[in-house]
């Protein structure tokens, strides 16, 4: 490398990784968001393990997924078939996400609107999911100081961990409903780039990142 | 951006779409097949079958719907060195709770 470029480099104004500031920043968020999450998670992995393993005879021993997460709206006594519907929705909402930064790139308005559209619902979809099952395990008795499956503390981390994602994906869908109306009014378009929405698509992806982890942790373990 | 041209790129999210949903598809299966069918088997290996099938979603979301994958290597190292951690994390608190669970048994202090 030349001495010049070198003093260029050194003058500011460039990236180290060629990418921009607003989205090393990003991720360097998502990083810190990581442990985060990572930190409740681990929570929980320490606390269960501290637990008598699931045991029909043992009404305080950890409490199996398949009993607790068997009903949805309008069904009963079928194991995970709500919380995978739930998956799928925030899959489905991560790829319309993509197609929105890819439209994006090629400055496509319409294009953006109409998957970012699609993201907001996917969201939505979710997050009254969650609220649907919330409501319904309250109602079965589980609080975060009381489950009648098994050990309460099952109930306090549920309710702890599911509701800071849940938080997360409420965040999203804010975010993502104030990017698509500054889209509708040409704010990107008059600025030359889209990158909000890249941005924001690194959040999205992110939540259904640790969607991944707390399904893991919480529905098939 | 990639090299990728628009329709390989719009190709390719639908393929690691339809990845995620089958990997999705495969736990829900082993977990309801243990659950029915050999609920007294422990679940030690569907355990680790499950951590190396998220293990699988997670490098796809980063990767591809991230983007991580099209960055310079300096970029990736910064964003998952920090990872490490994690790793030390898991291990240590699940033998710490295991522990805890011991101590509770030898004083007989359960529930």
């Amino acid at each position: 490398m030349s001495t010049t470029n070198a003093k260029e480099l050194w003058s500011g104004g460039d990236s180290p990784f060629k990418v921009s500031y607003g989205k090393i920043m990003m991720w360097y968020f998502l990083i810190s968001d990581t442990f985060t999450f990572a930190g409740l998670l681990i929570s929980y992995g320490a606390i269960r393990s501290s637990q008598p393993k699931h045991d029909e005879t043992n009404p305080l021993s950890w409490p199996d997924p398949n009993h607790v997460f068997n009903a949805g709206p309008g069904f009963h006594h079928a194991p995970l078939v709500f919380v995978t519907f739930m998956t799928f929705t925030l899959i489905l909402s991560s790829v319309t996400m993509v197609r929105a930064v890819q439209e994006g790139h090629y400055m496509n308005r319409a294009g953006v609107l109409k998957w970012m559209a699609l993201t907001i619902l996917g969201g939505l979809v979710f997050v009254l999911s969650q609220a649907w099952e919330w409501t319904h395990l309250i109602h079965e008795g589980m609080t975060p100081s009381s489950n009648p499956f098994g050990a309460y503390s099952f109930g306090a981390l549920f309710f702890l961990i599911t509701g800071f994602h849940g938080f997360h994906v409420s965040v999203g869908v804010l975010l993502n409903s104030w990017a698509f109306i500054q889209t509708y009014r040409g704010v990107f378009d008059r600025r030359g780039h889209y990158e909000m929405i890249e941005k924001l698509g690194l959040y999205w992806h992110f939540v259904d990142l640790v969607w991944v982890y707390v399904f893991l942790a919480f529905y098939l373990f | 951006m990639s090299t990728l041209s628009r329709e390989e790129s719009k190709k390719r999210v639908w393929r690691v779409c339809g990845i995620l949903a089958l990997v999705t598809i495969v736990e829900i299966a082993a977990a309801l097949i243990h659950y029915n069918y050999m609920e007294d088997s422990p679940k030690t290996f569907l355990n680790i079958l499950f951590i190396i099938l998220s293990a699988g979603k997670a490098y796809y979301i980063m990767s591809e719907f991230m983007h991580l994958k099209y960055e310079l290597k300096p970029m990736v190292i910064s964003v998952l060195a920090p990872f490490l951690f994690l790793i030390w994390g898991v291990i240590a608190f699940l033998w710490e709770g295991k522990y805890w669970l011991s101590m509770k048994q030898f004083w007989d202090v359960l529930n």
